[in-house]
Order: C-alpha cells, then structure tokens, then sequence
C-alpha cells in the first residue's frame, strides 16, 4: 500500500465574499461615488465641473498629504498597532523645521532683539523681564541664531529651506522611533503611547509658535516644492497656462508605490503581516517583532514629517493649533474604508489609496452641492461606519 | 424522576444534508439518540462530525432534514433555541469567562435574585450543591482563570446540567486532560448518563471512545458509514473503528522505528528553567526519536521552551552537534546534507518486515559537539533546533496568512532580503503539500480555513523547511484526525531514517510508545528515568509519570 500519492492542488476558482469585498468593494464604492457627484451636479447645477481635470488634480493635491499619512498608518495598522499622534507630529515637525529655517535666517534680527531686551531690562529693572519670546524656546532661539551667524549661514534662504528639510524629517523620524521604541520594548499599548504622543507633540508647536502660526521666511525657496509641478502635456488650463501634477501628489504616488512594494515583496513586509495576525507566533517563528515594530512606527514618523514638509511649502506656513488636526482620523478612515483588518495582519495600500480618493471625493461632491462644510464630519462618519459594516458581513462568509 | 434506564427515542435527526458553497458537508445524514445513552461520534476531519452537532445545537440550519425531539418537529434557528430543549454543546475551546467565579460563571445569564441584585449567597449555595453532586467539589467562589483545564471543563459541565441538559454534546472533551482527569471525566459522564441525561462524545482517541461510548456512529466524507450499536458486545476493536473512518484498512499504526546512528547532535546538561525544570540532562542522537511522556504540567513544554530559546535558562548548558561540513557554512544553512529531506517521504512499505534498507543505512559524518548559546529563537533556528508549539493556534501559526506565507515565514531569508521569489517560495510550499499531503484549496487561501490536520502539517512544514537537525515536536496530533495522524508519524520517521533527531512531547501515552526509541518521563520539573522502547510500558510510564515507586 503506498500512501505517498502526490496531491494535485486543483486551482478552483471559488467566489470570496471577504476577497471580494476587501479588493474590490472600495474601488466600486468610489466609481459609484464619482457617478454620484457628477449626476447630482448636473441635476443640481445644471453643470458640470467635477470630472475637469483640475478639479481632479485639486482633489489629490488637497488630499496627498493624509494620503501619504495614511499610508504609513496601513503598515502600523496591519502590524497590529495604531499612531494617534499623526497629525500632532505633523504640526510639531513642520512648525519646528519652520521654526529652524527661520531663525537661521533671521538671525542678526532675533540677537539684536535679544540685545535689545537684555537692554531694556537692564535700563528699567523695576519694568521687569521682558523678553520677546516665551521661555524656554527665547534662549534657545537666540543660542541657534549666534551659532549660525558663527558659521555664516544667517540669511541665507539655502542654507533656511536646508534647515527646514533636515530639521523636519528628522524631527518626525526620531519621535516615531522613540513611539516606537515605547511601544516594542517599553510594551505600551500602541493607543496609549501614541495618544501621549499626541498631546506631548501639539503641546510643543503651540508653545513654540506662542500659540500662533509658523509662517515661513523662506520665500519661494522653500514653497517651490508644495506649489509646483510637472506639466501636464495636452492639458491647458486656459491658453497658454498648462495643467500642473503637483509635487505633492508625485510623492504620495511614489511613497505608496515604494509602501506597497515594502508590504508584498520584502522580508519586513512580511514580518509586519505575521506580527498583526499573531504576535505570539511571530515570536515562536524566530522573528524579531521588537525590531519590526520599531521600524512600523520609525517609517511612520518619517512619513509625518514629509507630509508635513510639503504642506508646510505649499501652505508657506504651519498653524500650530489647526495643522494636523484630525489627520489620524482621516487616515485611520482612508484605511478601514480601504479593507484594511482594525485587528491587524490583513490590509492592502491601493485599499488605502481608493480610501483617500473616496475621502477626497466625498469632501468636495459636498463643497460643489454647497452643502455645510460642517457636515462633512456626518458625512465621513457614516462612510467609515458603513466601510466596517461591509468588512463585518465580509467575514461571516 | 423516572428510576432505572428509561428507554425511547429523544432525538431523532432525519436526513440532514448541509451544503456549502464549495462542498456538501452533510449528506442525508440520520441520525437517532436515545435517552441516557453515551454515544460515540467519530470520523476525520472534516467527515461532518462538526457540523452535524452544530446543527443539532443550533449553530447552524441545515439545507435540508429535520430535527424531531420526542416525535416532534422542532426548528433551531439559534443555540437559545436548542438550549431551551436542553441541547446543550461543550466546545473544544471551552466558553467561560476568565475573571468571573465559578458560580457566576455556571448561572451566567440566569443569576437568582431580583431585577437589579444578584442573590450571590443563593447562587453561591446552589452551585456548590450542584458541583458536589457532580461529585467535583469546587470552590464556588473561586475565578474561573485560577483553575485548571480540567476543572474549566467541569465548570462547562456543571452550568450544561443546571439547565437541565438533556442532550450533552461533547467535543474532544480529553484532548487537554491528563489520564487522572479523563478518569473523572468518565465518572462523571457515567453519572449523568444514569439521570438520564443522552451524550455525544466527540473524539479523536479510538481507545477512550470504545472505552466510554454505549454505541458508536462512524462518519466519513459528510455521511454516516455505520452504527455500531453494541460495540462492547461486539468486541469492536480501534483498528476496526480507524478503518471504518478511513474506509480502507489500516495496517500497523506506527511507521517502524529505524536505527539511530551514534553521533549526539544535541546534548542537554543539567537544564533548569526556575519554578518549571530544574536539573534535566539527555543526549540526543542522529536519526533517534526520544520521546517526553507526563502528566500536564511536568514542564515538558517549558524545558522544550528553553531549548527553543523561547524561555530564560536558569541553569545548564546545550551543546549542539554539527558535521564540519557543516559548521563551514553555517552561515548559509541552506542545503546541506539535510535539503534531501524534501525528498518524497520513504513511507512505510507494505510488508512491515521488509524495513532493512533503511535500517542503520544512514550515513553520517562524524559530528563536532559545541556548547551554544541559544537566547532567541534566532539562535535556535540558526542551531538547527525547531520548537513546533504545542498550541498551534496561538502560538503556531498565522492563521489570516496564506498558506505559502506560513510554510515560509521563518526560513524567509532563504527567499530574498529585498525582493522576495514568489515562484521559489511557492514552489518548497507545493513540495510540503505534495509531500505530507496537505489539503489545501489554493496555496494563497489562509491557513484559517484548513482542518486542524492540515494546519498542523503547515505547521511542520514551516520548520522542515528551516532544515533542522533537531526538531522539537510538542503534541504534535493533537486534535488531528486519524489519516492525518499517521501521514505526521510517517514524515517523523522517513526524515529520522535520514538522521534527523527528534524530540517529541506527548500527552498520548501510545504515540510515545509507539514512536520512540527512547521515552523520557518527566515529574515535578525533572526528569525521572529514560527507558528504552522495550522496557517503556504504559505501566512503567505512568508509574514514573505519577511518582508511584516503580515496581
């Protein structure tokens, strides 16, 4: 008797529900969305302005940088975890790169204000301290500024927008790493670390811009990148005045690409995949969930801190209280709505891609119909609240 | 209450068929249970067992059939349903919450004591004087997490019968017992069979089922083969059952034992591992299968742990044995002499007798013992040494991965650094499907939707693919069907016969027994004796498992 048949693997091709409803439902969902908005606007309005091409261009401009967030929250999402403090890292690392390259900038200004101060101060003692910045940033601003003007490199935009790139990513790398090293060897709940994350990150742009906004004194340096673009061959915007792909949506194109890639074809993808849908046996299988996790949650820092480089160029400005502002929710939606498994190890980026573009979608179909804008957040709520209901009937197949 | 045994039909399952998108799990399936009666429902996985009880308690509607209870009709839309008949299912994964007492945990949902207030003095009294007449005293207020398996199981037990279970459904009730447990097990069922109460025993281990079972219906490929109505009568043997299951006969269950070379690839000295093991030495061979045997909580696992990197050592050193050839490349453990493991298994051949070809034919070059530092499961793998987790669910494998992801997860190097090979990676997957038969529908369907049987073979197939000289296998049946069962014996012992060590850890004494070449029983932490696989008895066994002076 010999009972080493070999066993064919017949390829059938069964109907998936859950597949189904994972790979092809959010690109359904948004082709239905844009029929949607284009009927209504005619019916509506009696034209039609959604499907020109740059209302098109508009929508991703607006939208690539919680796209690009977003993208970074599919891997930590998938690895099992969550980053609440997305968008407060954003503020902090855009507004501190501003920050930065102003001060280099501006440098003879703020030490002779601070002169001028110590002055004053020293003149009327009774009159009290007076400094022109709160502390303790004041001192530290004045200290950067006689550092750079040693080594030449005030007043020069280069040298600023250097400073600002630099100073950004690197900033948002280090804070997510530092998430990240909380999370895998200090063995927080991703939610918890992550939520002081948030408070810690908002709370430091406010206090360094006082409350008020980071506006860049870089001139058109350090907004070339937010604002400008490829040309559009055939399209025109009007004679002459061709249609741009903005910068920002190159990046979130390539950055999801690059992700994707990541996530199906390297090791760490797979580690992250393996770590989301059972910790316990990742370890059991020789993988350094540690490691990986802090790399999770360093990649998603450095994706903060490029969308909040671009915004901060095309804005020319970051405001510390409202930059970032809800930027996790929005990506934490764009990636349910894409498919994406909440319980981590099942998810896929163009989910999260067709998530931004139907996000992206939905806000403006509700600018065009002249709808609240205060609305918007029913309107998303319900979306995601639908999103996870489909998943849920999804997974009883 | 009715004296004696009442007899009459209380169930009556009639032609039940159940079809799922893909396959027809239930096919015109009959099926009658009498009252006060144990009766034995066996098959493979996957033969409908499950689903057949699933139905029956509610879970599941059939496609077709009904279901009369005492001559009448009745529609179960919902286990409320059946429970309100007093059909009640206990699972394999029991359904208790961890953080409440027993007493909570048995009138959950149906507390004594007014809208608002619990009568927990009330309730605390009646569960107590259930638990006694179950004759398993229990402490009522004691938490559900601070007990053991067993007596999570009495507690499901003891909350079945306080709804006046008629019907008890009961899923491979001794898969997680020790042999005391399972006694009282069968006590217990003994005595609610003679209130009358009717039980389905659910199991994999032919011996306890002929053992407690009055009849025995035998499933196979969504239908009812048989039912055997006296089996004790009838002298109905397990060989008998197993190939009732299997639908062809079954020689010999155990693959034969070939001869260990010499050469010590695995040296274990004086291993402690604190409030588990303390003090544990062996020495492994090429080619040898030495078998773990104990009651649960002998520290087996955590000792294996160890070994696997897993757990913190408190003591003792491991020394592993490696060919020169080796050690050259041991930084590129690909290939070697063990990569012609992935050749097809050698089986066993039909005449058992005829085993000389394999029979001290292994060649293998002298080994270089090395005392090496495992503090990771990294420096395990990168030893040669797999640990396949007793807990294949939480600690096994990924089960929303596919099954290629799986069977590659940790030899993933293998397959690229940047640029991972999907062809290379989906070819070693075939050869483990091909070669330990797994039944799969698509390589890239996850591993959650496998039978247990065909997990545990991704399972193994994930740390043969790592070409390991000692493979550490930790129940490695457990709750896997009969064919499955023994296409894993065959692939231990085809890869032993080519010089890979085994260490298996069982709580199936007759697996033991059967596999071995030596058996090491293990009590309280330490190890007991290491007896040869002739002198390695039930008796002997159990004798040193349960720290009865050996005779």
């Amino acid at each position: 008797m010999n009972t080493n048949i070999p066993v064919e693997i017949p390829a059938r091709r069964r109907f998936d529900l859950r597949s189904f409803v994972e790979t092809l439902g959010p690109l359904l969902a948004l082709a239905a969305l844009v029929f949607v908005t284009y009927k209504a606007e005619i019916y509506f309005k009696g034209e039609q302005n959604f499907l020109k091409p740059e209302n098109l261009i508009n929508i991703l401009k607006q939208w690539s940088f919680v796209g690009i967030v977003a993208i970074g929250m599919t891997i930590v999402i998938i690895s099992g975890g969550i980053d609440l403090s997305v968008g407060a890292l954003v503020a902090m690392a855009g507004g501190f790169g501003i920050w930065l390259m102003n001060t280099a900038i501006n440098a003879g200004k703020f030490i002779s204000e601070n002169d001028a101060a110590i002055k004053d101060y020293n003149d009327n003692v009774a009159m009290g301290l007076n400094l022109p910045l709160t502390l303790p940033w004041s001192g530290f601003r004045v200290g950067l500024a006689h550092f750079f003007q040693q080594l030449h490199m005030d007043g020069s935009n280069a040298w600023g927008v250097f400073f600002a790139f630099t100073a950004t990513i690197l900033l948002a790398t280090l804070a997510g790493w530092l998430g990240g090293v909380l999370i895998a060897k200090g063995r927080l709940a991703p939610f918890i670390a992550t939520l002081g994350g948030l408070a810690i990150y908002r709370s430091i742009a406010l206090s360094l811009a006082d409350g008020g906004e980071f506006r860049s004194a870089g001139g058109t340096a350090f907004s070339a990148i937010g604002t400008g673009g490829i040309n559009l061959p055939h399209f025109e915007l009007r004679p002459g005045v061709p249609l741009q792909l903005p910068w920002p949506v190159i990046i979130f194109v390539l950055i999801a690409i690059f992700a994707a890639y990541l996530l199906n074809k390297t090791r760490f993808g797979r580690y992250v995949y393996a770590i989301g849908s059972n910790e316990r046996a990742a370890v059991y299988s020789a993988v350094r969930v540690d490691r990986i996790k802090i790399y999770v949650y360093t990649l998603m820092g450095a994706l903060c801190g490029i969308a909040a480089l671009l915004l901060g160029s095309r804005m020319n400005s970051i405001a510390s209280s409202s930059t970032g502002n809800l930027y996790e929710l929005d990506a934490i939606a764009a990636v349910v709505i894409g498919g994406t498994h909440l319980g981590g190890g099942r998810g896929t980026i163009r989910g999260t891609v067709v998530g931004v573009l139907i996000l992206g979608v939905i806000s403006n179909m509700l600018g065009i119909l002249n709808v609240s804008p205060y609305l918007q957040g029913t309107v998303k709520g319900s979306i995601i609240i639908a999103a996870a209901l489909l998943q849920q009937i999804g997974r009883k197949e | 209450m009715i004296c004696g045994m009442p007899v009459g039909q209380t169930v009556d399952l009639r032609d039940i068929s159940m079809q799922f998108p893909a396959v027809r799990a239930l096919d015109g399936v009959s099926l009658s249970l009498s009252r006060g009666e144990v009766h034995g429902l066996i098959g493979e996985n996957g033969a409908g067992k499950s689903t057949l009880m699933k139905i029956l308690s509610g879970l599941q509607r059939p496609t077709s059939g009904e279901i009369l209870i005492d001559g009448e009709p009745v529609h179960l839309h919902h286990p409320i349903d059946a429970q309100k008949l007093g059909i009640v299912m206990i699972h394999q994964e029991l359904n208790l919450v961890d953080e409440l007492s027993v007493a909570d945990n048995i009138f959950l949902g149906r507390e004594p004591g007014g809208r608002l207030w619990v009568n927990g003095r009330s309730m605390r009294r009646a569960a107590s004087d259930l638990l006694a007449s179950l004759d398993s005293p229990l402490p009522p207020r004691a938490k559900v997490r601070s007990l053991s398996i067993a007596q999570q199981q009495m507690v499901e037990i003891a909350k079945a019968v306080s709804q006046q279970a008629r019907v008890l459904i009961m899923d491979e009730p001794t898969a997680v017992l020790t042999a005391r447990e399972t006694k009282a097990l069968f006590a217990l069922i003994e005595r609610l069979k003679q209130t009358g109460v009717t039980i389905v025993y659910i199991s994999h281990i032919l011996p306890e089922v002929l053992h407690v079972c009055d009849r025995i219906t035998v499933m196979r490929d969504g239908k009812i083969v048989t039912t055997l109505n006296d089996p004790r009568g009838e002298q109905v043997t397990e060989r008998k059952l197993a190939s009732l299951m299997v639908g062809r006969e079954m020689s010999d269950f155990f693959p034969p034992r070939t001869t260990p070379s010499s050469e010590v690839v695995l040296s274990v000295k004086n291993l402690s591992v604190r409030g588990h093991a303390s003090d544990i030495s062996f020495d492994l061979h090429a080619g040898e299968i030495l078998g773990f045997a104990g009651l649960i909580g002998a520290g087996r696992t955590e000792m294996a742990e160890a070994i696997a990197g897993l757990r913190k050592k408190s003591g003792g050193r491991i020394d592993v044995g490696s060919a020169l050839a080796d050690r050259l490349h041991s930084s590129v453990r690909q290939g070697g002499p063990y990569e012609e493991m992935h050749s097809p298994p050698v089986g066993r051949d039909s005449n058992p007798a005829d085993s000389s070809p394999r029979n001290g034919g292994i060649a293998i070059p002298p080994y270089i013992l090395r005392e090496t530092k495992i503090r990771s499961p990294r420096d395990a793998v990168a030893a040669g040494i797999a640990y396949l987790s007793e807990d294949r669910k939480a600690a096994g494998l990924s089960l929303d991965l596919s099954i290629v992801h799986n069977t590659t997860l940790v030899s993933l190097p293998r397959f690229g650094t940047a640029w991972l090979s999907r062809r290379r990676e989906e070819l070693a997957t075939r050869r483990y499907v091909r070669d330990l038969q797994i039944k799969a529908g698509r390589l890239r369907d996850p591993v959650r939707s496998l039978s247990g049987g065909n997990q545990q073979k991704v399972l193994l197939a994930k740390w043969l693919e790592t070409s390991p000289r000692v493979l550490i296998i930790d129940e490695p049946t457990r709750g896997v069907d009969i064919g499955a069962k023994r296409q894993i014996y065959d692939q231990i012992a085809a890869l032993t016969a080519r010089g890979m060590a085994c260490i298996l850890i069982s709580s199936e004494l007759n697996e033991v027994l059967g596999l071995s070449h030596r058996v090491a029983v293990m009590r309280g932490g330490k190890i007991q004796a290491i007896l040869d696989a002739n002198e390695a008895t039930e008796q002997t066994v159990m004798n040193y498992a349960a720290g009865v002076s050996a005779p």
